[in-house]
This record gives C-alpha cells, sequence and structure tokens, in this order.
C-alpha cells in the first residue's frame, strides 16, 4: 500500500538562511542600545516588579501638580483663586523621588554590563565606547527629563484648562514656560545623567551605584552646609553642594541670576560661579564615563 | 588564514583571547598589522566588527532577559533593524535548537543552554567570520558532541570559523586548518591532515596471536614498537612496525609472516600522528629555537 507523502511525516531541517537585508553602522547600533537601555531601565520585556517602581516614582512626583490642578479648579470661583502650592521654578527641583529614580535606573542601565561580563560583546559590535556612553547617557537623560517634565505637561494643561480667564489667556500669560521650563529641566536631567552614571561606571554592583549615588549628594550637602555656616569662601560653600548647582542654572533660565531664596543668592558672582561649577561637575563626570569605556575605543 | 574552519590551539595563556582581541580591534598590536575580512583592523574597526560575530568563553548574557530578547538586541546592536533582527533571533536559536525554550529567562538555563545562546548572539547578524573561544567549554559529552555538530556546519553556511580550544580532539574533528600557538608566539600553522602526518610506522592489528606476530616479524629483521611484551600468544592486539624510506619489503614481509602463521589480520595502515603529539613535537622545536 503506498503511503500518503504527507501522512509520512518528515523530520527536516529548514537550514540557514543568510541575511541579505540592510545593515546600519554605528549610528545604528548606539541607538540600538539606546532603546535597549530605556527599555530596561524602565521595565520594559522584564517582569513587572521591574516596572513597579519607575512607574510609581513618577506617580508621586505628579501628585503635587494634580492637587494644584485641583486646588485650583476648586477655588475658581473664590477668593483664593490664583493659589498654587508652588511656582513652575520651583517644580523644576531635586526631589527625594527624582533621586531615588536617577538612583535605581542609572545603575541598572552600567552595571550589569561590567557584572555580568556583557561589554565584550557589546563591543564586538560596530560601535564604540564612546558611542556606548552617548548610548547610556542619552537613555538616562530621555527617562529623567520625561520624570521631571511630565510633571509640568500636566500642571500647565491643568492650570490651563481650569483658569478662569479662559486656556488662551493663560498660556499667553505663561508663554515663556513653554521654552523655559524644557530647558531647565534638560539641565537637570544632563546633570543627573551624567553623575549618576559616572558614578555607576565605577562599580559593577547595582547597590554600590545606588548607594554612591546618595551618599555622594548627602555628604556634599552636609560639606556644604558647615561651610556656609562657617562662613568659609566668602560665602561661596553651597557651590560645593552637587544637588544645589543645577537649581543654580535653573534660576538663570527662569530669572536670569540666582534667586532670592538660594543660599547663593547674594553672594557676588554667585550665577557665573554656579554655571561654572555645574559645568565642571558635568564635564568631570562624561570625562569619567569615556575613561571607563576607553578600552573599546578605536 | 584560509577561508572555512580553522582552529585556534594552545594551552591556558597561550594568546588565544588575545589574538581574538586583536582581531576585533579592542587591543592594539605591538608591531605588524592586521587585515581581517579583507579590512584593514587599525583603519576601520568598526568595519571589521560588522563583520564579525564573537563569542567568549566567559558568561556574558543578561541574565534576567529571555534568549529571544538577547539575541535580537545583539541583532540590533551589529546593526540590524528591529523587526529582521526578531526574526534572525527566531531563526537562529531555531538553528541551535532553543525554538521552544527562547522565551524564557538566560538566568534558568542550563550550561548546554546558555552556550547555544552564546553562539545564536554570535551568529544573529550573518557574520563572514565567527570567532568563537573555547565553544565546549563546560559541556557534558552529549552538549559538547551537539555544538561540534553545529560549528562543523557554519561553513557550509557561508560563516567561517575561528574555533580558539585547548581541546585539540576537537580541533581535529571539525577544522579544515589548524594554528597552534604557544606563550603568544606561532608554533605550527596547516592544514589539519598535513599536521596529522605520516610518522613512517605502519600499524598492524591481528584478532589473535599478537605474541607469535611479534616475535615472527623481529626474526624477519623487522623493527616492532609496542606499548607492552606480547606474551600470551592467543590475545588480539595491534603493534607498529618501522618502515624506512620504502615499506614495500616491509609489507611483503607481513604478508607473508602473517600468512605462515595463519593469523586473522584485522588492521594493516599507516599510523597517523595526533594533533597532541604534532604539538608536543612543534613545541620541542620552538622550545630547542630559544
Amino acid at each position: 500500500m503506498a503511503l500518503n507523502p504527507s501522512a509520512r511525516g518528515a523530520v527536516y531541517d529548514r537550514g540557514y538562511r543568510p541575511y541579505d537585508g540592510p545593515r546600519g553602522g554605528r549610528w545604528a547600533a548606539t541607538l540600538a542600545l539606546y532603546k535597549a537601555s530605556v527599555r530596561r531601565a524602565i521595565g520594559l520585556r522584564r517582569s513587572w516588579r521591574q516596572k513597579f517602581l519607575p512607574l510609581a516614582l513618577l506617580a508621586v512626583v505628579s501628585i503635587p501638580a494634580a492637587v494644584n490642578v485641583g486646588i485650583g479648579y476648586a477655588t475658581r470661583n473664590s477668593p483664593l483663586e490664583g493659589f498654587s502650592f508652588f511656582t513652575y521654578r520651583e517644580y523644576v527641583g531635586v526631589s527625594s523621588a527624582l533621586l531615588l529614580f536617577v538612583a535605581v535606573c542609572a545603575p541598572d542601565v552600567v552595571c550589569p554590563d561590567r557584572r555580568q561580563r556583557v561589554l565584550p560583546v557589546i563591543f564586538a559590535r560596530p560601535l564604540t565606547g564612546t558611542d556606548y556612553v552617548l548610548a547610556k547617557l542619552g537613555a538616562i537623560f530621555s527617562l529623567v527629563f520625561a520624570f521631571a517634565v511630565l510633571p509640568q505637561v500636566l500642571l500647565f494643561v491643568g492650570q490651563t484648562l481650569v483658569s478662569k480667564d479662559g486656556s488662551l489667556h493663560y498660556i499667553a500669560d505663561h508663554a515663556d514656560i513653554i521654552w523655559k521650563v524644557p530647558l531647565a529641566v534638560a539641565a537637570l536631567a544632563a546633570y543627573y545623567a551624567a553623575l549618576s552614571l559616572a558614578v555607576s561606571s565605577l562599580t559593577a554592583r547595582r547597590i554600590v551605584a545606588g548607594a554612591s549615588i546618595f551618599g555622594i549628594t548627602i555628604v556634599s550637602s552636609v560639606v556644604a552646609g558647615i561651610l556656609r555656616h562657617a562662613d568659609a569662601l566668602g560665602g561661596r560653600g553651597p557651590l560645593f553642594n552637587v544637588l544645589a548647582l543645577p537649581l543654580v542654572v535653573r534660576d538663570l533660565i527662569f530669572e536670569g541670576h540666582v534667586h532670592e531664596s538660594s543660599p547663593l543668592a547674594y553672594v557676588p558672582g554667585a550665577g557665573a560661579l554656579g554655571l561654572v561649577a555645574y559645568l565642571l561637575v558635568l564635564g568631570l563626570s562624561v570625562a569619567v564615563l569615556l575613561w571607563r569605556y576607553r578600552w573599546a575605543e578605536r | 588564514m584560509p577561508r572555512g574552519l580553522v582552529g585556534l590551539v594552545g594551552a591556558n595563556g597561550a594568546g588565544k583571547t588575545t589574538l581574538f582581541r586583536l582581531l576585533l580591534g579592542l587591543a592594539r598590536p605591538t608591531e605588524g598589522a592586521i587585515e581581517v575580512c579583507s579590512r584593514p583592523v587599525a583603519a576601520d574597526p568598526v568595519g571589521v566588527r560588522s563583520r564579525l560575530g564573537y563569542m567568549p568563553e566567559h558568561d556574558c548574557l543578561p541574565l534576567d532577559q529571555s534568549a529571544a530578547d538577547v539575541v535580537a538586541t545583539f541583532g540590533e546592536l551589529s546593526g540590524l533593524p528591529a523587526r529582521p533582527a526578531r526574526q534572525r533571533a527566531s531563526e537562529v536559536l531555531d538553528l541551535v535548537g532553543l525554538d521552544e525554550a527562547r522565551f524564557r529567562p538566560v538566568g534558568g538555563f542550563s550550561t548546554g543552554m546558555r552556550q547555544r545562546v552564546k553562539l545564536a548572539q554570535a551568529l544573529v547578524a550573518d557574520p563572514e567570520l565567527a570567532l568563537l573561544d573555547e565553544p565546549t567549554a563546560g559541556l557534558d559529552p552529549t552538549g559538547r558532541e551537539e555544538m561540534l555538530a553545529l560549528v562543523s556546519r557554519l561553513s557550509s553556511f557561508g560563516i567561517s570559523v575561528l574555533l580558539a580550544t585547548h581541546l585539540l580532539d576537537d580541533v581535529a574533528r571539525v577544522c579544515d586548518h589548524v594554528v597552534m600557538l604557544d606563550a603568544g608566539r606561532l608554533v605550527v600553522a596547516g592544514p589539519t591532515e598535513t599536521l596529522l602526518h605520516q610518522t613512517g610506522k605502519l600499524t598492524v592489528e591481528v584478532n589473535a596471536g599478537i605474541g607469535r606476530l611479534a616475535r615472527s616479524l623481529m626474526e624477519h629483521g623487522l623493527t616492532v614498537v609496542s606499548d607492552g611484551p606480547f606474551e600470551v600468544d592467543g590475545e588480539a592486539g595491534a603493534l607498529d612496525v618501522v618502515v624506512g624510506a620504502d615499506p614495500g619489503p616491509v609489507l611483503d614481509t607481513i604478508r607473508d609472516v602473517l600468512a605462515d602463521l595463519g593469523l586473522p589480520l584485522h588492521r594493516l595502515s599507516s599510523r597517523a600522528a595526533s594533533l597532541d603529539e604534532a604539538f608536543v613535537a612543534a613545541e620541542r622545536g620552538v622550545e630547542a629555537w630559544r
């Protein structure tokens, strides 16, 4: 009896198909590393535990904006109309949630590469050490920017919608916010991305990197506080507070000078000094990063 | 080096991994120049790397991601667009035998499965040359057989392979050419079959009467080499007979002796050197040169 060929079953080898499609170069590889790092930091394609913390922190930093908008809505026809807990300038600040976000995400995108010895396989690809640093910096910058700007967007849109004078009037009155907030947030994000990644690149352990990021901010705050109270360095002690430096840049963007509430407010040339210190920390952090990944640089 | 499967052999510390780093442009040679896939490494390391696949000896995989994600990400890092990278990852994982396990986290994989993922990430971008550093390290005998079978198929896919190992048997089984290193120096290089050169000996194996055969051959003036005495006449066994420049008379003598004694001949063949012997002999040559 002849067997139906289809009923015999077959062990077949699908073999190997060469790839003859498009191939990108360094830029494509850098972009791919950037996307992979963003996905990793916010827990995409990972378990829910990795997604929880970044999203929870984003929710936490959005609460003040939501409350502010809610109060604005509730008091729009009362004598308290126009009341606000904080200004847009003040909202571009350093919150514990932002610090925690940075201390969790930055180590997560670089430490495992070193600890799990993935770096040699990454650098066997068409990219260099500089490309690696750019991709990681870009990823953390984007995330911190989004983390800090989304509550601002919520606040702006909310205030626009509940404004008694009308949305267009509110937007016209606050037109400068549309460029000042993104610029200040970008300065903040660049600073924290570089600083946190530089610290994280020095160790293979995420917990050590996260603790070090907190440690540097706390120690520098304490040192700056001691110098300020000792009235040393002509009142320039707060410049040693790494947390305060991006706030000086923020003040320069919003006000053109250091705000009166800043500990540097009455120090001559505080704005310029703060900007120099900001750029120094930023440059030093990038230099540390390039140095740490120099072995793949050709 | 020629296309195909090339074995890079040497003891630990011989410089195999360093050579890989040089080929990848991740280390600079103190002198000389390197070309890989017709491209100068010093002038265009990124271009060279775009044509290479690299499988390191050590663990190198993100443990908390699925095999499919890991391989697809490495495909994208090699320059493939996202969609083709995922498709290639699926195909290559299928090729290495991980089709069903590809959505499981790599951290839960056995050593053999991780080795397969490492091989898959090296192949995902369809390289011209795959640098495989000890691909059978840590594998059980079955896993080793399967890995060698996979590696031996790569040249038929158009992928040349440089296989670094200290297991000469692996090289003898799958490689067309061999390069031997010792302490950073080239010891010997050439086609595998050339290195498995003739030793000037014939191996005679009989199913019985090995002792009588040895005594008779010696009585006929031949030089017999064996691992031990042949005291039990009824034993089966093998012995080597030294042949000179002309093996004809020796072969005639062996034939006559076997016929006279009426012994059951099992095998009569030229004895080839093993790669181990070639490596030891070449190392001795290097030592003498030093």
